[in-house]
């Protein structure tokens, strides 16, 4: 009798402590941060273990030449995880669980600073010179005036195509350069008519494409204020009927997987690609077509005064934490991605990650010939297009608008009527706002 | 913690009632009969207690903050209380994207639990026969799809009807189709491959619990059945299903429970897609608390939805249950 009511006692005693401890932790965020330079190691988490991840140790290399005590740890964090515990920890107040260093997907963050202002420290003291970046690269991370991120990876959008199969068909990549969409549809109807294969492809339920034709006209699906514009939106009006009228005439094919997208151009079943430069991995993952490969810009709308021929579609930036160590951080990222010639040419060759930082380009690294490409010095033609990417103000429910957008492209493919399914969609995102 | 979780015991399990020197001796000498029976109730509810006060702080009183979130409103964090209170739960009714996803969980909840039941009831009937051959293979067979983690299978379910997927190519291969279908394209066979995935799924889990329930029932009731003249049906009919009601019942509340919480596979199948068509609550849910701007409070409110859904349909199927007996 004795032995069990210890055993029930140590059962109670264990369950009221462990519920105790955990009533206790709630901690307050912290208000303002000091610049010096303290400590000697920070925590950071990126997603890509090829791309952003490799950056980042790298990155610790080079600032370990000057400070030989320094560590870095970086955490492999898929982005839907990072989306997940920021919120989590934001919403619970358990802001000790943060890194010092995040990355952050361009496009989430508006949404994630507006809402969540406590994860975040503003750059204002952290010494980055901003006139180095393009402003449009900028802006993703810039709330109410205020710097919040350090731009990583380039996303501007880049077209691809296959240079053997458009000389069978008798055309040259210069056919396809400065051209408006609708000599665009004619020529690859010609060629699919000749070659059996469609020019472009891309996921069904994603609306990229889209995106990256608004954004090349300076158009936006908010207006400054943050009020969503779908409907009576003329650029957004034309791009949607333009992919309608690719995916009819089949130079567009719609697939549902990417696997199923990477396969498509890597194995001769399509043409091009285009998208942000980052695709540009996956493509030369297919080495038996080496050679083969043009690169350039995007076909601009028609009938759009602001119309150009450069767009963008995902890239990042690194965000340093408010539980960080901010000068250390600071410091680091300043001598790093907003300072080191010498990251940007060891990363580049070996994963493809372009600089936004502007003094990066001018490097001889970017100017070299690759063969992949017919020859083309790709690196410094991209970090040339980047600079003249209309400026794209994402707002914060870029999501929600997307999601909406990518509803209402369904169903009208599916024969809805355009203007009731956007109508909708606006319904949708207003509602969302409420 | 685990620290004084350890030390503290000694100090407050001394004092116990019952557990001084003086008091246990005479105890000893008159033992009285509510003493040892308020003793014996005290020590069942020590015993109680540990689980029921995790079960508390790790259930209840979450359920209840989520109740308490439910009535707030605001940006990300800063969140205050709703004017009116119930103004989350009236944005409930007004949200179409909630309707639809509310009309394709019930139509999941509506062909697919049926259809599972019956087939798991017949499966359970088979297998319990006496004259079946290789029984346990055919029962490790058909369970084995619920050690399948939900994340997997619903991957590999997405692989196998691919446009260009393995599906496909067996329909075309035998000339059924002359052309790909674009199964997780279209609203149709994008939800009947999930159902097709939840049947494959969760057949197996409940003809388990029948097959359990039809080895305790008397096997003398199956030969008088036989002997007074009835064939397999009329048994099946008229022995074996009103024998099973209480086992009926608890798995239909369980698939019930379990199909209105349905996400992974309208997550990782389907991605919801096309244009919502195969969207179940709970994913809406998550989406609205972590993938768009965080609106907390009405994800509560849309969970305390779920919850009341899940309650009166327990409840409906408890008493129908009941009118049986």
């Amino acid at each position: 009798m004795r032995s069990s009511w210890k055993i029930a006692a140590i059962g109670l005693v264990t369950a009221t402590a462990m519920a105790l401890s955990a009533c206790g932790g709630s901690t307050q965020p912290s208000s303002g941060h000091d610049t010096a330079v303290t400590g000697d190691s920070l925590t950071v988490w990126a997603w890509d273990p090829t791309f952003n991840v490799y950056a980042m140790k790298e990155a610790g290399k080079v600032y370990q030449k000057d400070h030989p005590n320094f560590t870095l740890n970086v955490v492999e964090v898929p982005w839907e995880d990072v989306q997940t515990k920021l919120a989590t920890y934001a919403q619970s107040g358990q802001l000790d669980e943060l890194p010092d260093i995040f990355l952050m997907q361009n496009n989430a963050f508006q949404k994630n600073a507006t809402n969540y202002p406590q994860l975040f420290t503003a750059l204002t003291d952290a010494g980055v010179d901003y006139t180095q970046y393009s402003p449009s690269v900028v802006n993703y991370s810039t709330v109410d005036g205020v710097h919040y991120g350090v731009p990583f990876d380039n996303g501007a959008a880049i077209a691809a195509y296959r240079t053997d199969v458009l000389k069978e068909a008798g055309y040259t990549l210069q056919d396809f350069t400065d051209i408006t969409w609708s000599d665009f549809m004619t020529k690859a109807t010609d060629v699919l008519a000749k070659t059996g294969k469609p020019m472009l492809s891309g996921l069904s339920k994603s609306v990229d494409l889209i995106m990256m034709m608004v954004i090349s006209a300076g158009g936006s699906l908010f207006t400054e204020d943050g009020k969503p514009v779908l409907v009576d939106n003329e650029i957004l009006g034309k791009a949607v009927a333009q992919y309608q009228q690719m995916v009819k005439a089949g130079v567009f094919l719609e697939v549902n997987g990417w696997d199923q997208y990477v396969n498509g151009f890597v194995n001769d079943g399509v043409l091009g690609v285009i998208n942000g430069c980052w695709i540009l991995g996956s493509v030369q993952t297919a080495t038996n077509q080496e050679g083969d490969w043009g690169l350039t810009n995007l076909p601009k709308l028609d009938g759009v005064s602001s119309a150009t021929n450069y767009s963008t579609n995902g890239g990042s930036s690194w965000a340093i934490s408010s539980k960080a160590n901010f000068g250390l951080a600071a410091d680091f990222l300043k001598a790093t991605f907003a300072g080191s010639t010498e990251l940007y040419d060891t990363i580049l060759p070996s994963s493809g990650a372009l600089a936004n930082w502007i003094p990066a380009g001018k490097s001889s690294v970017y100017e070299k010939p690759q063969s992949f490409f017919g020859g083309q010095p790709i690196y410094s033609t991209i970090v040339d297009f980047s600079t003249k990417v209309p400026k794209f103000t994402p707002g914060a429910y870029l999501y929600e608008a997307i999601d909406a957008l990518s509803v209402a492209v369904t169903k009208t493919l599916s024969g809805g009527d355009a203007k009731a399914a956007l109508q909708e969609a606006q319904d949708a995102v207003e509602f969302a706002q409420q | 913690m685990t620290i004084t979780a350890l030390t503290r015991p000694d100090t407050t399990a001394e004092p116990a009632p019952g557990d001084s020197p003086a008091r246990t001796h005479r105890a000893r000498r008159q033992p009285s009969r509510m003493r040892v029976e308020r003793r014996r109730s005290l020590t069942g509810w020590a015993f109680l207690a540990p689980a029921a006060l995790l079960i508390a702080w790790l259930n209840f009183w979450p359920m209840i903050q989520a109740f308490v979130l439910s009535l707030k409103t605001g940006k990300g964090a800063r969140l205050n209380f709703a004017e009116p209170l119930w103004s989350n739960y009236a944005r409930l009714l007004k949200d179409d994207l909630f309707r639809t996803t509310l009309g394709n969980t019930a139509i999941y909840l509506v062909i697919q639990v049926p259809i599972m039941l019956i087939m798991a009831l017949i499966l359970a009937t088979i297998l319990n026969s006496k004259h079946l051959r290789w029984k346990s293979l055919w029962r490790t067979a058909i369970f084995l799809p619920c050690a399948v983690s939900l994340v997997s299978y619903s991957l590999v379910f997405r692989t196998l009807f691919a446009t260009d997927g393995f599906v496909n190519d067996v329909l075309m291969g035998m000339h059924l189709t002359d052309h790909a279908i674009n199964w997780l394209g279209q609203p149709g066979t994008a939800r009947f491959v999930i159902i097709l995935g939840l049947l494959w799924r969760w057949t197996g889990y409940n003809m388990v619990f029948y097959l359990a329930a039809l080895q305790n029932l008397d096997y003398s009731t199956f030969e008088a059945a036989r002997i007074d003249g009835a064939g397999p049906v009329k048994t099946f009919f008229y022995v074996t299903v009103p024998q099973l009601k209480p086992m009926i019942v608890l798995t239909a509340i369980m698939s019930t429970n379990g199909t209105l919480q349905l996400f992974d596979e309208s997550y990782n199948l389907t991605g919801g897609g096309p244009a919502n068509a195969s969207m179940s609550m709970s994913h809406y849910l998550y989406r609205i608390a972590f993938q768009n701007n965080p609106n907390v409070g009405y994800a509560s409110a849309l969970s305390y939805a779920i919850l009341i859904m899940v309650a009166i349909l327990a409840l409906l199927q408890m008493k129908v249950g009941d009118k049986r007996d």
